[in-house]
């Protein structure tokens, strides 16, 4: 079946509007579905894609009555938009945010430039040796899990140091 | 000074422009999504103090615009030429936008980030266009407070942006790819890789021009020269493809196209900006490949960014689209 709205290309996207008995029906090809406002018939789009990873968080965890103290959003205003509210919310939510970031970025860590009055304090060697010390903590404490995240990071960044 | 659509890489002229974007944010200072009037009005004046006026080797003086008070024409044909996205032009309250003379460098302020910095330039020229863009972004960390954390790097309203915050994208003239059905594999590899093609306007458009846009994906766990590069090589190897692609074309099948166009460009009466974009798009290949010896290089690109829709507007006023057809067909017969 071909497009009903340009004849061009064949019709992928079929819809069904039921509208006080009326039974409507329309096949377009996905370039006309999303210009006619179907394009997001399945509900993907990044927000909503986003919204679901942050999702998952929320309804793990207790019911969250803490707010940022900058910006005054909650997790859940963040998991429902798939958007952060400030830069303070990334510490604020730390915690819940880091999961989902994983996820979407894998374990990467930045490795690119940094605003100026940054540029002493983080340098890839100071990161690794930053690192190091909190291997060496998490060991004496036996925390054996965040150990080896940390030894992971640390090779990563090892990895790139040689590379640079 | 010239606009990127006007200034064509000699020796690359596939490679249609150069863009870098990089997505920056105020520490302490809600996204724009959550700020108040007050907040986005002090916002946009904090940034016109540093910017406004500042002058920048290779691309001249930036100036301030106040884009609330900017005509919704004027707006559109601004995302025509590709120097604000879509979203922004929609978008209601106090906005603005800092831009340099030849609009090589244009400054979204209060769009999805505070700061939206974009270096566009003709041509095959990302690293040039990360210089500017380094030391604008110099200027900015000096005056402002710039959020970042060591691990996260930039922080940005969408997380999928966190890291570098840099998208560096390619815009690539690919007629025969394209014809050949090719692109969608193309495509389908890329993304193994961490980029994107995309239609000429981003997410979602076609391009009835052949033009489309190479970017990188990735923005965490990988420098910004990093990508930069390996977009540069991505790129390099799509071309040499398209190149030979042409190579294996038939040279009287390929010409008779080429003056089709050609012909019909210099007699409609009426032109859809449709029609207009595919028939740009073959004279551009005729340039391209040395058929069309007489037509310089940059005015198929020219023609095509001015004679859009908002574009038109912009000069001749609110029109009906049958006029703006009229008028589209008329300027082309003109100038080429």
């Amino acid at each position: 079946m071909m497009c009903e709205n340009c004849g061009k290309n064949p019709a992928t996207t079929h819809l069904k509007t039921v509208l006080n008995g009326v039974v409507e029906e329309k096949h377009l090809c996905s370039y006309c579905a999303a210009n006619n406002g179907y394009g997001n018939v399945g509900g993907l789009s990044l927000t909503n894609m986003l919204a679901s990873m942050f999702g998952e968080s929320v309804s793990r965890g207790k019911p969250i009555s803490k707010r940022c103290k900058c910006c005054g959003a909650s997790f859940s205003d963040i998991a429902q938009s798939g958007r952060v509210g400030c830069s303070e919310c990334y510490t604020t939510f730390r915690n819940e945010l880091l999961p989902s970031l994983n996820r979407l970025h894998g374990k990467a860590i930045h490795i690119g430039n940094t605003p100026v009055e940054e540029k002493n304090e983080d340098s890839l060697e100071e990161r690794i040796k930053k690192l190091k010390k909190q291997l060496a903590d998490a060991i004496k404490a036996e925390e054996f899990e965040k150990a080896a995240e940390l030894r992971d990071e640390i090779r990563g960044l090892e990895g790139e140091e040689n590379n640079a | 000074m010239r606009n990127w659509y006007e200034n064509v890489d000699a020796l690359n002229p596939l490679v249609v422009s150069s863009r870098i974007r990089l997505a920056r944010n105020i520490k302490g200072v809600p996204f724009p999504k959550r700020m108040n009037t007050a907040q986005k009005e002090e916002t946009l004046k904090s940034i016109k103090d540093l910017l406004d006026g500042i002058s920048i080797d290779s691309v001249g003086t930036l100036k301030y615009i106040d884009m609330e008070a900017v005509p919704e024409e004027e707006l559109f044909a601004m995302v025509e030429r590709h120097i604000i996205s879509p979203d922004f032009a929609k978008k209601a309250g106090p906005k603005g936008i800092v831009i340099s003379e030849n609009e090589a460098v244009s400054i979204m302020l209060l769009e999805e980030d505070h700061i939206r910095l974009q270096v566009i330039q003709g041509g095959l020229k990302l690293n040039e266009a990360y210089e500017i863009a380094k030391k604008i972004e110099l200027i900015l960390s000096k005056g402002l407070t710039i959020a970042f954390d060591s691990q996260l790097g930039y922080l940005t309203e969408c997380p999928t942006n966190l890291g570098t915050g840099l998208r560096a994208s390619l815009m690539l003239h690919l007629p025969i790819l394209e014809g050949s059905g090719s692109l969608s594999t193309i495509a389908d590899s890329v993304s193994k890789i961490g980029l994107t093609v995309r239609g000429m306007y981003g997410e979602g458009s076609r391009s009835h021009a052949s033009l489309y846009q190479l970017s990188n994906q990735v923005t965490l766990g990988i420098s910004e020269q990093a990508a930069i590069d390996n977009l540069t090589a991505i790129a390099n190897q799509i071309v040499q493809k398209e190149l030979s692609a042409r190579e294996n074309l038939d040279k009287k099948a390929l010409e008779d196209s080429v003056y089709r166009a050609l012909g019909t460009l210099r007699y409609a009466r009426l032109l859809t900006s449709e029609e207009m974009m595919k028939l740009i798009s073959s004279v551009k290949l005729g340039v391209e490949m040395g058929i069309l010896e007489d037509i310089e290089s940059a005015l198929p690109m020219s023609l095509l960014i001015e004679t859009q829709a908002f574009s038109l507007q912009k000069t001749n006023g609110r029109m009906t689209p049958s006029d703006r057809d009229i008028l589209r067909a008329s300027i082309i017969r003109e100038r080429l």
